[in-house]
């Protein structure tokens, strides 16, 4: 045929073009929110996301989510080990009260929607996973704006502790309360009972046992920077393939890898994690993508609910904050700004409560959707809280202006 | 500020040879030794504890300033430096931060450097620029107090002879930027680049010293005696001469050991007047202190009185000896004796530090060895 090594027309979509325009149109949105509208670029990152979602244009779909889901694998491995790495037994044993307030927090947060939903009429156990779900920070959130902004002091390290603390009370609460509404399902106890002892215990473990086998080949290695990133991306990316291989939670194995990595380490040969090589790269892959999943249906139908959900998770963690402020040596002012800088919520909690629902069919959809809605809002303004808070705390660098 | 450069004229007569020290530390993180950035911060925590001296912020954020108050004799300089330091590590602990001597910080980038706000440091970087960041080094600065301006002028021109002893003792800034500059200390390069670095002109008394401060004055190259960055300098407010090529030590023992021997050295020069001052000592000052930066205890000096080159241990050592009879009447002589073995090892804090990164290879754990042996624990394995 004549001119038959002409493709057709128009060229088919394929999933390198999909994911350059991704990758493009997240970096172009990101960088506009920064310029025009002085948002964090993680902002511009979501929204990109959301333009190109189902929802709007329909430009990327589920496969998209399938291609990138290695990237999308590492970059939340990384994310989480690095919430992890930062956790200090060190400082926490030295200032004691700080433990004691990021666990007041969790607690006070958690308590505070569980309250707000019973009173918007929710039932008991229901409102209780909802508050678990809700009473996490999102770690790439608060780590990405950390990143950018390239924060440095105590509200940014504080910030990032009460996450790493936040998420395991989050992950452990919902594991607790797992038994009890799948009982009302009809599942029989001893499943019920054994498998969220299955996903705690065996994540811990994953994460330790990956964790003896780093610090073992690192030390074998030796303190070369070049080396152990590399051995930390293959790491983390074989611990979350493997956690993910036995249905076991990728976020938990990660952070007690962070942690244990961090702790365990009494020859010191991991060397200190230094932000760069690429790491913009993962994020706004990551976030592009969270961006296309987000839901705001609930908002026309439950506004109200999902104001609660919101305001009461705000309120506990700030009651809670204020509370052990001074205990803790938070400078005046502090106490506000950490509290801002807690409100983000995103992908975790998406994943958390997609994990309840396979595991109880009957998690109210009303609920789900109230979730699922508070997420959304607090995915497009938690960046620019925290970011907020980052900045008037004055732990951020100027951005160098541009040309 | 006119008022402040008229009091500057008044020379405070303070007791002589009473000593005090300011020591400039580093504040860095747990996370990866870095600097930290959280300077104001700790010295908000310290303003609750009853300290002796005073805890003050630095030109950028992860230094901070450690004042004594004034003392007579080497062991109470040394009780209230441990005093303070316990404190300082503590408070600083909360915060999940380590303190550091050592005269530079050996990896940290100094563009990454943030300028502590405040209105004289903001003055000081729009005047120096990158020099202002350049200038995250940390030195020790001693005082010794002089009845007079005559004799803190005679003072200044006797001690500047034993600037390389000083340098080859204190010196603990081989690493900067991290790479290791084979110096022994690096961090008076980054002194040098200031304009008004160098020595006190050679002027006979205090009258003298004035006509001098009075024509920069005058020429508005200085507004107030503190921009002068010199090796040694008068001050007038407290009475003291100021000796400031010290790099902080690795440790307060070694901070007091060094003081105790500009007390000996001065007490001896008041008594005895051997010498009289010398143009000489001046024109060997800049090989002499390159010598000392360089290859400290190993560099070699040229003596000013006999004209002839000598090593700079060998050197440190004999003076020991010609001291003891005022290192014993200070109560000193133990001290002194401490520093001499000191020399006769051959082992500065620089090579210490050097020793550190002999084990991992790492910057960091040259920082995690030196912040423990500040605290007042060895550092493992050495």
């Amino acid at each position: 045929m004549l001119l038959g090594y002409l493709p057709q027309f128009p060229p088919a979509l394929t999933q390198p073009i999909l994911f350059g325009a991704l990758l493009a149109a997240g970096l172009l949105a990101g960088e506009a929110a920064r310029r025009y509208a002085s948002l964090p670029r993680i902002t511009g990152y979501v929204l990109a996301g959301v333009a190109l979602g189902p929802r709007v244009s329909g430009l990327l779909g589920p496969d998209a989510l399938e291609v990138a889901r290695v990237l999308i694998d590492l970059s939340i491995g990384l994310i989480v080990f690095e919430l992890g790495f930062r956790f200090d037994l060190v400082w926490l044993k030295r200032n004691r009260w700080l433990f004691a307030a990021a666990l007041a927090e969790s607690v006070f947060c958690f308590l505070a929607i569980h309250f707000a939903l019973l009173y918007l009429g929710f039932q008991a156990l229901h409102a209780a996973s909802a508050a678990a779900i809700g009473t996490a920070t999102s770690p790439a959130v608060v780590m990405l704006v950390a990143h950018d902004q390239r924060a440095e002091g105590q509200l940014t390290e504080r910030m990032l502790l009460f996450t790493a603390v936040n998420c395991i009370f989050a992950y452990v609460a919902l594991m607790l309360l797992l038994p009890f509404l799948r009982i009302e399902h009809a599942v029989t106890w001893t499943l019920a009972v054994l498998h969220p002892i299955y996903l705690l215990i065996g994540s811990a473990l994953m994460g330790f046992v990956a964790c003896v086998v780093m610090l073992g080949l690192a030390r074998w290695l030796g303190k070369r920077e070049d080396r152990q990133f590399v051995l930390l991306v293959a790491l983390v990316v074989l611990t979350v393939g493997i956690t993910r291989a036995l249905n076991l939670s990728v976020m938990v194995a990660l952070v007690v890898l962070g942690m244990l990595a961090r702790n365990l380490d009494r020859r010191h040969v991991l060397m200190p994690l230094r932000a760069g090589y690429g790491g913009q790269l993962f994020f706004v892959i990551l976030f592009v993508l969270t961006g296309t999943s987000l839901e705001f249906g609930a908002l026309a139908t439950a506004s109200l609910a999902v104001a609660g959900f919101i305001v009461a998770r705000f309120v506990g963690k700030a009651v809670a904050i204020y509370a052990f402020s001074r205990a803790t040596g938070l400078r005046r002012r502090g106490a506000g700004l950490l509290s801002v800088a807690l409100l983000p919520m995103s992908g975790l909690a998406v994943v958390m409560l997609h994990d309840a629902q396979s595991l109880v069919p009957g998690l109210r959809q009303e609920l789900a959707a109230v979730v699922l809605a508070s997420i959304a809002i607090l995915e497009l303004a938690g960046p620019v809280a925290t970011q907020f808070a980052l900045r008037r705390a004055g732990e951020t660098r100027p951005e160098p202006r541009d040309a | 500020m006119p008022e402040s450069a008229t009091d500057e004229r008044q020379f405070r007569r303070s007791n002589d040879t009473s000593i005090g020290v300011e020591l400039e530390l580093q504040l860095v993180r747990a996370r990866d030794f870095d600097l930290a950035r959280d300077a104001a911060d700790l010295i908000e925590r310290l303003e609750k504890r009853p300290l002796s001296g005073a805890v003050k912020p630095e030109i950028t954020e992860g230094m901070i300033e450690l004042n004594t108050s004034i003392h007579d004799c080497h062991s109470t300089l040394l009780a209230e430096l441990r005093a303070t330091r316990d404190v300082v590590v503590e408070e600083a602990g909360m915060l999940n931060l380590y303190v550091s001597g050592g005269g530079s910080h050996p990896f940290h980038d100094w563009t990454e450097r943030r300028i502590t706000p405040s209105e004289r440091f903001n003055a000081l970087f729009e005047r120096y620029g990158y020099l202002a960041k350049q200038f995250t080094v940390f030195g020790q600065h001693t005082h010794v107090g002089c009845r007079d301006g005559d004799e803190a002028v005679y003072l200044v021109h006797m001690l500047t002879r034993y600037v390389p002893h000083f340098i080859a003792l204190s010196a603990a800034s081989p690493y900067y930027q991290g790479e290791d500059t084979s110096f022994q200390s690096s961090r008076l390069t980054a002194v040098n680049a200031f304009p008004l670095a160098g020595h006190m002109p050679f002027v006979t008394d205090w009258p003298a010293f004035l006509e001098y401060y009075e024509t920069m004055l005058n020429f508005g190259i200085v507004r107030s005696m503190k921009d002068f960055y010199w090796d040694i300098r008068p001050k007038p407010e407290y009475g003291t001469i100021e000796i400031r090529v010290f790099d902080t030590p690795l440790t307060v023992e070694r901070a007091a050991q060094l003081a105790a021997y500009v007390q000996v050295l001065a007490a001896y020069h008041l008594a005895e007047r051997p010498q009289a001052p010398a143009r000489a000592v001046y024109l060997v000052n800049a090989y002499n202190r390159f010598e000392a930066c360089r290859y400290g205890f190993n560099g070699e000096m040229v003596e000013p009185y006999a004209g002839r080159k000598k090593r700079i241990g060998d050197d440190i050592l004999e003076t020991i000896a010609a001291l003891a009879p005022h290192a014993g009447r200070l109560g000193a002589a133990a001290v002194l004796a401490e520093l001499a073995e000191v020399v006769r090892h051959g082992r500065s804090d620089a090579d210490d530090l050097r020793a550190y990164r002999e084990k991992t290879g790492a910057l960091e754990d040259v920082v995690r060895d030196s912040a423990a042996q500040w605290a007042g624990r060895a550092a493992p394995g050495t």
